[in-house]
């Protein structure tokens, strides 16, 4: 069961506002959602056991230095930038 | 009522891999802001990142050298929180299936460490704090790192301060990491709390964290035990939190209240496949391993018979145990080695760092060679202290620095020769020593020394100068 609190829990995790009057609407259409993640749980599990869908496993890379970006080429899509660092308000975790 | 401390430490160790976790930017410390980045590591999206195989390596290898056991399958998983540290909003760590479980850190006082887990992990970036700005550098994002994570075992700031130094050791020897508390290459938190003494019951435990010394994390140690025991004693809760140290006034403060940040949603990381390590593995990365600073210790009391304080100092520094070991090789006594290292070559060492390093220019194979010259019997201690004194400054070999002349020592006749000329030119010396002044000898001998160029016996010399002045 979805309540309020647990939707503002979630907004503030995610760093989020929610007005008072979408409260009803979020709390229903999440209580919804976690509805229908749970019918997996209704799936057969007698097959065989695999844990992605791929099935791979080890996929890794030798330990070796490829060139890395410009700071120009980092910093493009930065909102803000300044002597080369990336350039955001102070805040507090 | 006494009290005891309760602790459990969370250490951060960076690998010594040469790129990072999961793309082939160079882990290199410092450099210029946002040079050692990629699309991988600052998160754009559609990126893929790929374990570095070398991670996986070095975990195991931290793992069996601390006794852990290698579980056959592990996995990433996210750990979500929004910080400008992170790129992602996540980071890449792992969760419930970590790489090594259940090992142990033994002190010397007997007592186990117990560790419940070392997981990898990518390091968070660098922030700058400047009036309500953050200036952000990613060239650390994505570093690797192992956390080590042990039991509430550590009942003191003193045991806290050994299992880290160990913790370090282990890790130097075995090449993971130069863990470098310093240069942020090794840092630890610490959970901590207290409880009456004979008590089994957890107390509530604050965390306190980032420290990045052994001595100030001790500090903060005792101070956050007292300030605990304070309030209990005044009828207080201690209330749980995220604390701060201040190494200026030597006091703990709040960061963050700790049930929100508690909440990280992990959940699996759907970028990156499941590890799966064969036994085989396990048991060559084991077979590999070097000789541990322990096991060192042990066989240089035992076998060496090197004196425990003498071989502590030796094994401190894995550079110069190795020294140590090609400078005794094939010796008659291991110790006159650890006694010149200990003794002369310390002494032009200023601190724990230049002995770290242990750049001298004496090789191991010459002072090796110089020792056999004294166990042939060739040359006296003298001699050979002084000849090492100028192998330190101009790392030359023993062969280039002693004539043949030197070698072998002086008969009997020459020595009482020698200190007959000692007592004649040195009436002063002679006088002082008759009017009880015993150490005025030493002046003599120093007289016979010189002049014999060190191969002069000095207590035959001293014995000798006493029968004549009589």
């Amino acid at each position: 069961m979805v309540t309020h609190e647990d939707i503002l829990q979630i907004a503030r995790l995610a760093k989020l506002s929610v007005p008072e009057e979408e409260l009803d609407a979020l709390t229903k259409d999440m209580g919804e959602i976690i509805e229908f993640a749970n019918t997996i749980n209704n799936a057969s599990d007698d097959g065989e056991e695999f844990d992605n869908i791929n099935n791979l496993s080890n996929v890794l890379r030798a330990d070796e230095v490829v060139p890395s970006l410009k700071s120009e080429e980092i910093l493009k899509n930065a909102g803000d930038s300044e002597n080369d660092h990336f350039l955001v308000k102070k805040r507090v975790l | 009522m006494k009290y005891e401390m309760v602790a459990g430490l969370e250490t951060h160790v960076e690998l010594a891999t040469n790129t990072k976790i999961f793309c082939g930017c160079t882990t290199q410390f410092g450099g210029e802001p946002n040079t050692h980045c990629c699309p991988i590591c600052i998160g754009l999206p559609g990126t893929l990142p790929k374990l570095n195989e070398q991670v996986v390596n070095y975990a195991i290898r931290a793992g069996l050298a601390t006794n852990c056991e290698i579980p056959e399958i592990s996995k990433m998983d996210r750990k979500n929180y929004c910080y400008p540290d992170l790129p992602k909003a996540y980071q890449i760590s792992q969760y419930d299936k970590p790489l090594c479980l259940n090992g142990y850190v033994q002190l010397s006082n007997g007592r186990k460490i117990r560790l419940t887990r070392i997981h990898i992990e990518e390091d968070a970036g660098k922030l700058i704090h400047n009036h309500g700005d953050t200036y952000v550098d990613y060239n650390r994002g994505g570093v690797p790192l192992i956390e080590i994570v042990s039991e509430p075992d550590i009942r003191s700031a003193e045991e806290a301060k050994e299992y880290v130094e160990k913790l370090q050791l282990i890790m130097k020897y075995i090449g993971v990491s130069d863990c470098r508390m310093q240069e942020g290459s090794m840092r630890c938190d610490v959970n901590i709390s207290v409880r009456p003494q004979g008590s089994e019951e957890l107390g509530t435990r604050t965390e306190i964290k980032n420290m990045n010394s052994i001595t100030f994390m001790a500090k903060a140690m005792e101070y956050e035990f007292s300030r605990q025991v304070d309030i209990i004693e005044n009828g207080g809760k201690v209330e749980q939190q995220t604390l701060r140290y201040d190494e200026a006034t030597d006091t703990t403060s709040s960061m963050r209240g700790k049930e929100d940040a508690n909440d990280y949603r992990y959940f699996r990381d759907p970028d990156l496949v499941t590890i799966c390590v064969p036994r085989e593995k396990v048991e060559r990365i084991r077979a590999e391993l070097p000789e541990l600073p322990d096991q060192k210790l042990e066989r240089y009391i035992n076998e060496l018979e090197i004196p425990e304080n003498d071989a502590k100092l030796l094994v401190k520094y894995r550079r110069v145990a190795e020294f140590f070991e090609k400078a005794s090789a094939g010796t008659k006594a291991p110790r006159t080695a650890a006694n010149f290292i200990i003794g002369q070559i310390f002494s032009i060492l200023e601190n724990d760092g230049a002995k770290e390093e242990f750049d001298i220019k004496v090789s191991a194979e010459n002072l090796n060679a110089l020792i056999k010259l004294i166990d042939d019997g060739k040359i006296k201690m003298n001699l050979a202290k002084k000849t090492l004194a100028k192998m330190l400054e101009t790392g030359k070999a023993p062969s280039e620095l002693i004539d043949e002349s030197d070698m072998g020592g002086l008969d009997e006749g020459a020595l009482d020769e020698l200190c007959r000329q000692a007592v004649s030119s040195n009436p002063n010396a002679v006088a002082d020593y008759k009017s009880g002044k015993t150490k005025a000898i030493k002046a003599l001998v120093g007289f016979v020394m010189k002049n014999s160029r060190g191969k002069a016996d000095a207590s035959a010399a001293e014995q000798r100068l006493i029968d004549i002045i009589g």
